[in-house]
């Protein structure tokens, strides 16, 4: 085991970091062309599609599936500790657009397993926190 | 209409001279001097000296630069040099640029090369973050490694794991890939494993590194270096090998392979192709050829999986269909299709896809330690994430 926080993400960058802003407030947004609606992810100003540089990020529900997965089991950094589960999820308002989560040990996934977002702060940089959009399998059942 | 009709490179470069140092785990040698002795040993083969050499071609991830080997060999006349990218993509279009530069006129004599302490200095396996911030800067590590998402291995398992999804192929199938190279590099003096054989209750029982992937389907991690000498057909007849022609080379893409250097792959719309398909298809149009033409062929092999994605991804199989394919023994010694003769990068050594070159040259002369009999076609790609590269060589 280990104590050393995580890797923390650049939260600021010109092309992603709207992503991580919207992951402080508890929002998950996906990066939107406004000339054509198309889906600009992994997250980009120039929409090649319309040739519009006038985009948004715009909010997706979070709410996913799983899509696959694998489980480490050979440790490559003293911070993530083995074995952990690396998810990648694809998103239910925006199908073919996939997110990738860190799910403790080896839980029991077959693909399609409905997955919701959660937020986890895993630290700070300059006084902002830093906060992962992170997936978790769907437990509860509505009553 | 493709935009590279009526452009003709088809059999008008050969390879002239292959070279190698010794693949270990500690060379003890800078990568210079590892450089130094595989260009030494490409131009002694081809028969060229250092007058003669006037173009030098490395991949964008060789520490060795073009002044570099300028300065250690003593190559007085160079005119020509470029880098090629990125890492394991590049080593069939680095041959593609040795070509270019020989037909336009720029270079006629051109020594390509790559060199790595890949286990005594920098490891790819290895997770390459060292500060507590990661990405940005048009990397897109930020989206991904902050969740552990760290080495290529992971990102492959991935797509392993995906491809067992929707095909339903077995670690028994993928299997067959790790031990078809290893019985080649048994045969292959100069494999790093030539003396350790590999049954499949071994593979089986290996460790898991990150599911579905096992240790036998990671490659190794070499100190070496390869080499080799580009000319003109034209030229090469004079000199002392065999020539073998570059009957074509190709780098392709497809139309939206994502950005970043590694990680955004996975957002690709299907995982369990690779931009192989869209080198294929440049590939054999430019040489005239498809695969039912090829002999045998030498896959970077990174991992395991890498090789099943692109025996369909290069058509011998319909996708889906690999893991039945490797199984039927096609890829084994006096299949349809024989693999990484040499061992590859998962048996004999990681040389980022030039070994692989240099083991293509060793089929056409007739002289590989796993020859298959009559071969006149060989495939060798550089195919694994990136938008890749390949060419194929055929006898003169």
């Amino acid at each position: 085991m280990t104590d050393l926080a995580p890797l923390l993400p650049v939260d600021d960058d010109l092309d992603t970091g709207g992503f991580f802003e919207a992951a402080r407030r508890g929002e998950l947004v996906i990066r939107r062309c406004n000339g054509c609606d198309a889906v600009l992810h992994v997250p980009r100003m120039f929409c090649r599609h319309c040739r519009s540089w006038d985009g948004r990020w715009a909010p997706v529900r979070g709410a996913a599936t799983v899509y696959s997965w694998t489980v480490v089991t050979h440790q490559v950094h003293p911070a993530y500790p083995v074995p952990y589960t690396i998810v990648l999820v694809d998103l239910d308002d925006l199908p073919g657009t996939r997110l990738v989560s860190r799910m403790p040990g080896t839980p029991e996934l077959t693909a399609g397993l409905p997955v919701e977002v959660w937020f986890e702060e895993i630290g700070e940089v300059d006084g902002r926190p830093i906060v992962l959009p992170q997936w978790k399998l769907v437990t509860s059942v509505p009553a | 209409m493709s935009l590279d009709e009526g452009i003709h490179h088809r059999d008008r470069c050969a390879i002239v001279g292959i070279g190698e140092t010794d693949y270990t785990r500690n060379s003890g040698r800078s990568d210079l001097t590892l450089a130094t002795q595989a260009a030494l040993a490409a131009m002694a083969d081809a028969g060229v000296d250092p007058f003669d050499v006037d173009g030098i071609v490395r991949c964008d991830m060789d520490t060795v630069h073009a002044n570099d080997l300028i300065e250690s060999i003593g190559l007085p006349n160079v005119t020509f040099w470029c880098d090629v990218g990125q890492g394991g993509v590049a080593a069939a279009a680095m041959v593609g640029q040795a070509v270019g530069a020989i037909l336009s006129g720029q270079a006629t004599t051109v020594l390509v090369f790559r060199e790595l302490n890949g286990r005594s200095g920098r490891r790819y396996g290895l997770s390459s973050a060292r500060s507590t911030t990661i990405g940005g800067g048009g990397t897109y590590d930020e989206l991904y490694q902050p969740y552990g998402l760290l080495t290529p291995g992971q990102v492959f398992a991935i797509m392993a794991q995906r491809h067992m999804i929707e095909f339903g192929t077995t670690p028994e199938q993928l299997g067959r890939i790790p031990l078809a190279c290893r019985e080649r590099a048994n045969a292959n003096p100069r494999a790093q494993m030539h003396a350790r054989t590999l049954t499949m209750d071994d593979y089986l029982a290996s460790r898991m590194i990150s599911t579905p992937l096992r240790l036998f389907d990671f490659c190794l991690e070499t100190d070496g270096a390869c080499a080799l000498v580009v000319t003109s057909t034209e030229r090469a007849r004079d000199l002392r090998q065999p020539p073998v022609l570059i009957r074509a080379v190709a780098q392709a893409t497809i139309p939206s392979p994502q950005p970043g250097t590694m990680y955004p792959v996975l957002a690709r719309p299907n995982i369990t192709e690779l931009p192989a398909t869209a080198a294929a298809d440049v590939l054999y149009r430019r040489a005239g050829l498809g695969p039912d033409d090829i002999d045998v062929a030498q896959f970077y092999d990174c991992f395991s999986i890498t090789v099943l994605l692109q025996i369909e991804d290069w058509g011998f199989c319909k996708k889906g269909e690999g893991g039945d394919f490797v199984s039927s023994g096609a890829i084994d010694a006096g299949g349809s299709l024989p693999i990484n003769t040499g061992g590859g990068h998962l048996s004999e050594g990681y040389i980022h896809g030039l070994n692989h070159v240099l083991e293509g040259v060793r089929q056409m002369r007739g002289t590989s330690t796993s020859q298959v009999a009559a071969a006149e076609a060989c495939l060798v790609t550089s195919t694994p994430l990136p938008p890749g590269s390949a060419l194929i060589l055929t006898k003169a």
